[in-house]
């Protein structure tokens, strides 16, 4: 399973909560697949898919769920102990670790070598930690979103592997202004 | 303290209801100031270029946001503010300690000092420069500012203002 049949797969969880989709091919996939106005499209600033969801998250009630890329999450490790000491339960992390950096010609990542993802988020005060396979996460991740008590990271771990795509042709404003209004805060549109 | 607590009251004031840090022994009154306030949303976080991405999240759900930092922290942030806060035009008050500035100890602050208002003006980002305590009544209405352009601000706190304000 690659990260394209992966978001396939959750679509159907993914359309009551708020998602924000990291950067790069996996939003562009994830917009081929089913353009949605709760889903936040990152189209810069590689990395922040866990901080956006997690000031989400803390700002109102609905259910976030960042996607995430192993590549990403190494690049703002710090994240993770944010995480771990202040995520509600309305958050959950999803990490497509696919040990690769897909969109930029799937150069291995540190995943694919000695780093846990897993072991860092346990050691950065994560509670609910959960490592799975693609098959699993449907799974998974509807088991996370039921919990209201407890926020969750999970690593889906999959194989590399991107399907050719487009930009996003959404303007960041539209992007920005229909997911609020989704949420409620936009009422001019 | 006064001079902290006219901060915090001013940004307030403008309706800022969330609120990050990453520390700095000149902010440390108004992280006390904050982390005892039940109005508001009040976290540290490890480094600033996260807490951008913390700040873009709080607004998209409703929040109006200030991160609190060193100057040193716009080096660490500048792709997030131009790929980020700038792209979804989201406003973010920053407020920032001006390490660097007449009165600092730590020769070593004066690199970053020289080069932030520059980097500020190459982001295009209006400016607040607070060397007085009168200074600090434009905050209220400069943070609101942030709202109606859609766009971060940043006020700069010089080192001889808040050394004092024990």
């Amino acid at each position: 399973m690659n990260r394209f049949d992966l978001l396939n797969k959750i679509q159907n969880i993914l359309k009551d909560n708020l998602v924000i989709c990291n950067i790069g091919l996996p939003s562009q996939e994830l917009y081929k697949i089913n353009d949605q106005p709760n889903f936040f499209y990152m189209l810069g600033s590689m990395g922040l898919s866990s901080s956006i969801g997690l000031g989400l998250a803390l700002s109102q009630n609905k259910h976030v769920i960042s996607i995430d890329g192993d590549g990403s999450v190494l690049m703002n490790m710090n994240t993770l102990a944010t995480i771990g000491n202040r995520a509600p339960s309305n958050y959950t992390l999803l990490i497509i670790d696919n040990g690769s950096y897909g969109s930029t010609g799937d150069q291995r990542t540190f995943t694919d070598e000695n780093t846990s993802l897993k072991d860092v988020a346990i050691g950065s005060g994560c509670k609910k930690v959960i490592e799975c396979s693609g098959e699993e996460t449907v799974n998974e991740l509807s088991k996370a979103i039921d919990d209201k008590d407890n926020s969750y990271v999970i690593i889906s771990k999959i194989n590399p592997g991107n399907v050719k795509i487009d930009p996003i042709p959404l303007n960041p404003i539209t992007i920005r202004d229909r997911f609020r209004k989704f949420i409620g805060i936009v009422k001019y549109l | 303290m006064k001079i902290s607590k006219k901060i915090i009251d001013n940004l307030k004031k403008g309706g800022v209801d969330f609120y990050l840090s990453v520390p700095c022994k000149l902010l440390a009154n108004m992280i006390d100031i904050l982390e005892n306030d039940k109005d508001i949303y009040y976290s540290a976080v490890p480094r600033e270029e996260e807490g951008m991405g913390i700040c873009a999240g709080a607004y998209l759900g409703n929040k109006f946001p200030c991160i609190m930092m060193q100057n040193t922290g716009i080096g660490n942030s500048v792709n997030a503010i131009v790929s980020l806060l700038q792209l979804y035009q989201i406003p973010v008050v920053f407020l920032i300690s001006y390490r660097g500035t007449p009165g600092e100890p730590v020769g070593a602050q004066g690199g970053m000092a020289k080069i932030t208002e520059d980097i500020l003006q190459t982001l295009r980002i209006p400016m607040l420069h607070c060397s007085s305590e009168k200074d600090l009544d434009k905050i209220s209405t400069f943070s609101k500012h942030a709202k109606v352009v859609e766009s971060p601000v940043a006020i700069l706190c010089d080192f001889n203002l808040m050394k004092d304000d024990t």
